[in-house]
């Protein structure tokens, strides 16, 4: 198959292969990486990929929020002599464009900036491939780029064109097609949204969730919906709904606490920011329960669950309920309040009480496969303590039937939070969950990192202003 | 919002309540109708999980009466438009859902309703 070279961004490098792996699957695409560990090396911006077709380098450009450009690959090498033989020996690659093709010729570096006259000695030595059409800097036919890739600065501090020449691999191609899906992160950035809170998710973190979710469409007529639904069950100020009714679906959306969703005004606030971006009416639906005692009158309903639980740091996990059962007496009023509500305390909001991380997580996988439909997806962040975390704290959450096939770090230094990404492998039919009570974890039981999440975090194995749990919201 | 696909999905979920318990009543309920893009092979792969009894009488309620009392076999494009209106253009935006066994009140507020329960009424 030929070969293509993709120019990554910098960010979220864990969640690099798994977004590639998601959206190659969602488009039917298929593809195969470099061999070599250093080859695939998430933390380099370059990869040279295998696909069966140019199409395919340009389908992937236009979803993958990672990737910044496409490359037809040339050639690459630890020196321009190395290079150079490599690309002699594509030429059948290149020589169509040789004759009349108007072209742009490019070189440019990772992690260092290469001095004005290097760069046109450089390019010189690419004479021999005897262009003949005009250089056209506006309006090429034709884009080539020869990318010298120099080490991290953040590991090897350095001026910006210091150690010029000191490159680690150079890489040589025609340009496809510029990544179109990471304007994206620009375009649902959180500050711009008309209601937003302590709780919203990054917009770059909650595109990529979408991209694992594969509820979305192949197409890139972002208005075929392709009939998928996605669900929320903590929805808070819906951050993941957004990306995912842009890609298409419909979402629905619940949160224990209705004014997360709604905000101050009339019109809920999860409704005006859909609205700000056009898919008001994706937005299928907003209803206001505990995911422990929920409503939902059958299972295997969604295509998808994408979430961000309750962990703790800013928005507490609660479920209905008291710490302690409440006397016979008690219960009484709180009856009595049932039967005749104080207009001004509409709706009731009856107590919560706490709801460990670790209960909840092993929870959620079972309420997310008695609602899924069969090979739908639970996709949601866990917190974690790196130094604590181990490979078994996923496995410990899992159930008969759902399978994990992707977990990225985000690494935050003392903590961080991985992207879990569940499938539901199994076609047959579950009763709903119970959510009873876990108190007691028995001693054999394997203890995850995650378990008391909310305790070790606020002991401060992180020194960070932490924010109140309240209510808070900004409206634009 | 409220839109009758959402109705369909929820029942009264209050302790020991486990019969008769769907579909919720409206009352006291103010409309709007608002435009959706249609999308068939939604509506086509909907079916199958919805309640077609509760959705005609709702419907009916709501003074929609363009569907069929029995869910179809062979669906066409009419029923598809008409399903379509049904499932996602009528939405009820206030008002309240009473549960026909229990009576338990779930209100609805610009939308969205509130189907939390009462200390009481958990098991
Ligand atoms: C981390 S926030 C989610 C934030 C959301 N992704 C956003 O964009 O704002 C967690 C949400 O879960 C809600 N929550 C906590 N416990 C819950 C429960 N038992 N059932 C349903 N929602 C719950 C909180 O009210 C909060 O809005
Ligand atoms: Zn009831």
């Amino acid at each position: 198959m030929p070969l293509y070279l993709l120019h990554f961004a910098q960010a979220h490098n864990d969640f690099r292969l798994p977004e590639l792996a998601s959206v190659a699957e969602l488009l039917g695409i298929s593809y195969t990486l470099p061999e070599k560990d250093e080859d695939r090396d998430p933390t380099r911006p370059y990869m040279v990929v295998e696909l069966e077709t140019e199409e395919h380098a340009k389908m992937l450009a236009r979803r993958c929020i990672l990737i910044k450009a496409a490359y037809e690959f040339y050639a690459q090498g630890p020196s321009y002599e190395v290079l150079h033989e490599a690309n002699r020996k594509c030429e059948p690659l290149w020589r169509k464009y040789v004759e009349d093709t108007s072209f742009k010729f490019l070189v440019t570096a990772y992690s260092h900036k290469i001095p004005m006259e290097r760069q046109r000695d450089a390019i010189e030595t690419f004479a021999y491939m005897g262009f003949l059409g005009k250089i056209d800097m506006k309006n090429p036919e034709i884009t080539m780029v020869c990318f010298e890739e120099y080490k991290d600065r953040t590991q090897t501090p350095r001026q910006r064109n210091e150690g010029d020449g000191d490159f680690r691999q150079i890489f040589f191609g025609r340009l496809i097609e510029e990544g179109s899906a990471r304007p994206l992160v620009r375009h649902f950035d959180v500050k711009k949204r008309l209601f937003y809170g302590n709780t919203s998710m990054e917009a770059e973190v909650s595109l990529l969730m979408a991209n694992q979710s594969l509820a979305s469409s192949p197409t890139f007529r972002y208005l075929a919906n392709p009939g998928k639904l996605v669900y929320d069950p903590f929805m808070g100020t819906g951050s993941m709904a957004y990306p995912s009714a842009h890609f298409g679906a419909m979402v629905f959306g619940s949160d224990i606490d209705g004014r997360q969703m709604r905000g101050k005004q009339q019109t809920p606030g999860v409704v005006r920011a859909a609205s700000q971006y056009g898919l008001a009416s994706r937005i299928m639906d907003l209803a206001v329960f505990d995911i422990t005692r929920n409503p939902l009158r059958c299972g295997e309903l969604f295509d998808a669950i994408l979430t961000d639980p309750p962990y703790g740091v800013r928005a507490g996990a609660k479920r209905l309920g008291r710490k302690k059962s409440l006397p016979e007496y008690k219960k009484e009023l709180s009856r009595q309040h049932r039967l005749a509500p104080d207009p001004e305390d509409r709706p009731y909001i009856p107590p919560t009480k706490p709801y460990e991380l670790s209960h909840l997580v092993t929870d959620l996988v079972l309420f997310a496969r008695y609602v899924l439909k069969p090979g739908g997806r639970l996709v949601f962040f866990l917190p974690t303590v790196t130094d604590e975390y181990e490979e078994v704290d996923v496995q410990t959450m899992l159930c008969n039937g759902m399978e994990v096939i992707a977990n990225s770090l985000q690494d935050f230094g003392s903590w961080g939070r991985r992207l879990v990404t569940i499938k539901k492998t199994t076609a047959e039919k579950y009763y709903p969950p119970t959510f009873e009570d876990r108190e007691m974890v028995t001693k054999d039981e394997h203890v995850p990192a995650h378990k008391d999440f909310r305790e070790k975090y606020f002991q401060g194995f992180r020194k960070v202003e932490i924010e109140t749990p309240q209510v808070a919201f900004r409206e634009g | 919002m409220v839109r009758l696909i959402t109705h369909n999905l929820l029942a009264c979920h209050a302790k020991d309540c486990n019969t008769n318990n769907f579909p919720l009543e409206f009352k006291d309920i103010q409309l709007e109708i608002r435009e959706a893009e249609f999308n068939s092979d939604f509506l086509k792969g909907f079916m199958p999980k919805l309640e077609w009894k509760a959705l005609v009488d709702t419907a009916r309620q709501l003074g929609d009466t363009s569907l069929p009392l029995e869910q179809p076999e062979m669906v066409d494009d009419g029923f598809l438009k008409s399903l379509h209106h049904v499932l996602l253009e009528i939405h009820v935006e206030e008002g309240s859902m009473t549960c026909p066994n229990c009576k338990h009140v779930y209100p609805i507020l610009n939308g969205i309703p509130n189907m939390l329960l009462a200390e009481h009424e958990i098991g």
